[in-house]
């Protein structure tokens, strides 16, 4: 505790974190200018309550802390914007018996699935393919999967239904694995 | 009828129940429908491998990003944490 708040440099901030926060900002809100507000943000509230941090987190985790929020808060502040549950999808995976339409099967991955990824390539596909979903699929993806928030709280936060929650990651999963399927050559 | 119909699922309920799996929200019925339906289908078996994988690590996206602020963007946050 006390050695958190002797390492506490609220004027070094910007020069530690900014580059960090932003790409943690950018990876789980698309929009350039809104990544780069919440970072802003982030900073600001940070600043404005440096007199209570009591150092029971170090300062990193701290600022990465109120980043998150200021992420569920986007999500919770354009919810209005993106949910348009009425425009049903055409089903290209499925067909009329419910089974893979002949392209859309799933091929083999020569992966290794039970090791970490290191290669850049993969994370660049993945986040291109991520900002093709559309943006309430996105947002439940992003808060599911990279924030680890739970489903009802991603509910609440969307003013969605269990039933358009499940709906949703259902179609962001088919989408994202036919992308990569598509675009990272590593799999094939 | 008979006990084949009665656990058969089609791909598209199969893989749309292996998200309320992972969050185990199965009902005890789709549970055995979609277990019998993973030993006989490759395709999602397939699919529940390959989303695993990219979701478990999709949180690491920017670990591996380049992406910068830019020094102007960097210094006008400066000058607003002031007193």
């Amino acid at each position: 505790m006390e050695e958190n708040l002797l390492a506490f440099k609220p004027d070094k901030w910007v020069g530690n974190y900014a580059d960090a926060l932003y790409a943690y900002t950018i990876t789980r809100v698309k929009d350039v200018q809104q990544a780069e507000d919440i970072v802003q943000n982030t900073f600001l509230s940070a600043w404005k309550a440096r007199d209570t941090y009591k150092g029971q987190a170090s300062e990193k985790n701290w600022l990465y802390a109120i980043c998150k929020n200021k992420i569920i808060d986007h999500f919770r502040k354009h919810a209005a914007d993106m949910v348009n549950l009425s425009s049903k999808e055409e089903d290209m995976y499925f067909d009329q018996g419910d089974h893979w339409t002949g392209d859309a099967a799933p091929k083999a991955w020569s992966v290794h699935f039970q090791q970490p990824v290191e290669s850049k390539e993969f994370y660049a596909i993945l986040d291109q393919c991520k900002q093709k979903l559309k943006d309430i699929q996105q947002a439940v993806f992003v808060m599911k999967y990279m924030e680890d928030t739970d489903s009802e709280e991603i509910c609440k936060v969307l003013g969605i239904t269990t039933s358009n929650y499940w709906v949703l990651i259902h179609r962001a999963k088919l989408h994202l694995r036919k992308c990569l399927e598509k675009n990272w050559i590593g799999i094939h | 009828m008979g006990i084949f119909n009665f656990i058969h699922l089609g791909c598209k309920k199969a893989t749309f129940l292996l998200s309320k799996k992972e969050e185990g929200k199965l009902m005890p019925l789709e549970k055995i429908q979609l277990k019998f339906h993973l030993l006989i289908c490759d395709f999602c078996s397939r699919f529940e491998k390959q989303t695993r994988f990219f979701t478990k690590h999709s949180g690491n996206m920017h670990t591996h990003s380049s992406t910068t602020l830019s020094e102007e963007k960097k210094e006008k946050m400066k000058d607003l944490l002031k007193d």
